[in-house]
C-alpha cells in the first residue's frame, strides 16, 4: 500500500501529460490571447512576403473569429452559440458565459481558430469576455478578437499535413509550400513541400462537408467541400478551390467568398414579353418573364 | 439568396411581386422536421434549393396586368397599365434580411420595359 499511493500519483500526473503532449506536440499551452497570437504570429512573414501578407490582411482569414471588419458577424454568431446553444443545453456544463472553456469554443474554433486547442481555458474565457464586450467595430474588444486568426502558419504549417500517419506530423520548424528547400527565416529555417498545398482538400479541412461528427456536439457551418466533391466533381468539374479563389479571381491570398465573388459566380439572363390573351369575350393582358440563373462555381450557392 | 420579381407602372406603383429562395434548409440537430438556425444547431439537410454547380436553374413568372371584377354576373379584366417595367433582382442575404448593411448584397439586377398595345379587337 505504501508503494501503491506514490505510484498512483505518478500515473495521474504522467498519463495526462502523455495524452495532451501528443496532441499539443509537447508544447506549453497558451494562457492568454496574446500568447496564442504569438504562437501563430505571422508578422515576420511580412518582411519577405509583403504582397502576400497585404492580400491576406484583406481576407476573412485575417479576422476569422471576428468576421467582416465592418460588422463582426462571426463574433456575434459565436456569442449566439453561447447564449442560445451552450447555456440552453443541459449537458454542456455551461450555465453562464464564465463556464465556457476551450472544449466548448472548439465547436466553432475547429475551423475559425483551430489552434485554440493549444490554449488553456483562460484563453477561452478571454475570448468570451471580448465577445460580450464587443459593441462596435474598432473598439478594444474587436481589436483583441482580431489578434486571433487563420494566419500563415495555420495553412502553411499546422494544417499543411492532413494524413499524418503517411506524411508525418507538421514540422514546427518548417513552413510548408510547394517545394522543399531552405527558408530565410530564423524561426522557420526549412521550407517543406506539402502534397496538399494546391489541392482542394487543404481548404476542405474547414470549408466542410456537413455535420462535424468528430465534435462532442456536432456543428454544421460550411458545406462547400461536400458540394464540391459530390456535385461539382461528380458532375465532371476539374478545377480546385485555389484555381478560382486565388488564381482566376486574381485575389491571391485575399481569398474571398460570397461577398466579393457572388456576382462573378452567378449569371442571370432575363427574357420578358408582354401580350394579350384573348378568348371569346375576355382580353387578358399579361407578361411572361423567364430567368435563367447559372452557377459557374465549383459548389452550390449558397451553402451551409 | 433571393430572386425578386417586381412589376411597376411608369408612376412606380407596384402591381406584382414574387420571389424565389435559394438555400440549403438545414435540419435542427439532424432530427425531426424543424429547420436549424445557427451552426450550433444545424446538422444535415431537410431540403436544398440552392443553385447547384455548373447547372442553369430556370424560373418562370406569369404576371397578370389586370384587375378582375364581376359586374351583373359578368367577369371582366381591366388593364392596369399599358407601359410598365419588370425589375429582376438577385440578392445575397446571409441572415435573411435585405435591410442588413454589410451583410446583404444585390448581386444582379435587370430591368425590362414592356408595353401592351392599345386598341384593336
Amino acid at each position: 500500500m505504501k508503494l501503491l499511493k506514490p505510484l498512483v500519483i505518478v500515473l495521474l500526473v504522467l498519463v495526462p501529460v502523455a495524452l495532451f503532449g501528443a496532441q499539443g506536440d509537447g508544447m506549453q499551452k497558451a494562457k492568454t490571447i496574446d500568447e496564442l497570437a504569438k504562437m501563430y504570429d505571422s508578422s515576420t512573414c511580412k518582411d519577405c512576403h509583403a504582397d502576400v501578407h497585404a492580400e491576406w490582411e484583406k481576407s476573412l482569414h485575417a479576422r476569422s473569429i471576428f468576421g467582416p471588419a465592418e460588422v463582426g458577424r462571426t463574433a456575434a454568431t459565436i456569442k449566439t452559440t453561447i447564449e442560445n446553444g451552450l447555456k440552453d443545453w443541459p449537458s454542456s456544463g455551461v450555465k453562464k458565459p464564465q463556464d465556457v472553456g476551450v472544449r466548448h469554443l472548439m465547436i466553432c474554433a475547429k475551423c475559425h481558430l483551430p489552434q485554440l486547442i493549444e490554449a488553456e481555458d483562460s484563453v477561452a474565457q478571454e475570448i468570451v469576455k471580448n465577445l460580450y464586450d464587443f459593441k462596435e467595430p474598432g473598439d478594444q474588444a474587436a481589436h483583441n478578437l482580431q489578434k486571433l486568426n487563420i494566419g500563415c502558419l495555420v495553412c502553411h504549417q499546422r494544417n499543411a499535413i492532413i494524413h499524418k500517419w503517411k506524411f508525418g506530423s507538421p514540422d514546427k520548424g518548417a513552413v510548408y509550400g510547394s517545394k522543399d528547400g531552405e527558408h530565410a527565416s530564423p524561426d522557420f529555417a526549412k521550407m517543406k513541400k506539402s502534397p496538399y498545398m494546391k489541392e482542394s482538400i487543404l481548404c476542405g479541412q474547414c470549408h466542410g462537408q456537413g455535420p462535424n461528427f468528430d465534435l462532442e456536439e456536432p456543428t454544421q457551418c460550411a458545406t462547400l467541400y461536400g458540394s464540391y466533391n459530390f456535385a461539382y466533381r461528380a458532375d465532371g468539374g476539374t478545377e480546385t478551390c485555389q484555381d478560382c479563389h486565388m488564381k482566376k479571381s486574381k485575389l491571391g491570398h485575399n481569398m474571398q467568398s460570397y461577398r466579393a465573388m457572388g456576382q462573378l459566380a452567378v449569371d442571370m439572363k432575363v427574357d420578358a414579353i408582354a401580350y394579350q390573351w384573348r378568348d371569346v369575350v375576355t382580353t387578358t393582358p399579361a407578361a411572361y418573364v423567364q430567368i435563367d440563373l447559372t452557377n459557374k462555381a465549383g459548389h452550390a450557392i449558397p451553402d451551409g | 439568396m433571393v430572386l425578386y420579381v417586381t412589376a411597376k407602372t411608369k408612376e412606380g406603383n407596384v402591381f406584382y411581386q414574387d420571389q424565389r429562395i435559394y438555400m440549403p434548409i438545414p435540419q435542427q440537430f439532424g432530427i425531426g422536421d424543424k429547420m436549424g438556425r445557427g451552426p450550433y444547431e444545424k446538422s444535415g439537410i431537410l431540403r436544398d434549393t440552392s443553385l447547384p454547380p455548373m447547372r442553369t436553374v430556370t424560373e418562370k413568372f406569369y404576371i397578370p396586368v389586370y384587375k378582375e371584377s364581376t359586374k351583373d354576373g359578368k367577369m371582366s379584366r381591366d388593364i392596369i397599365t399599358n407601359d410598365f417595367t419588370v425589375d429582376v433582382e438577385l440578392w445575397y442575404m446571409p441572415y435573411g434580411k435585405k435591410d442588413d448593411e454589410g451583410n446583404s448584397q444585390m448581386w444582379q439586377k435587370v430591368t425590362k420595359t414592356l408595353s401592351i398595345e392599345k386598341g384593336g379587337k
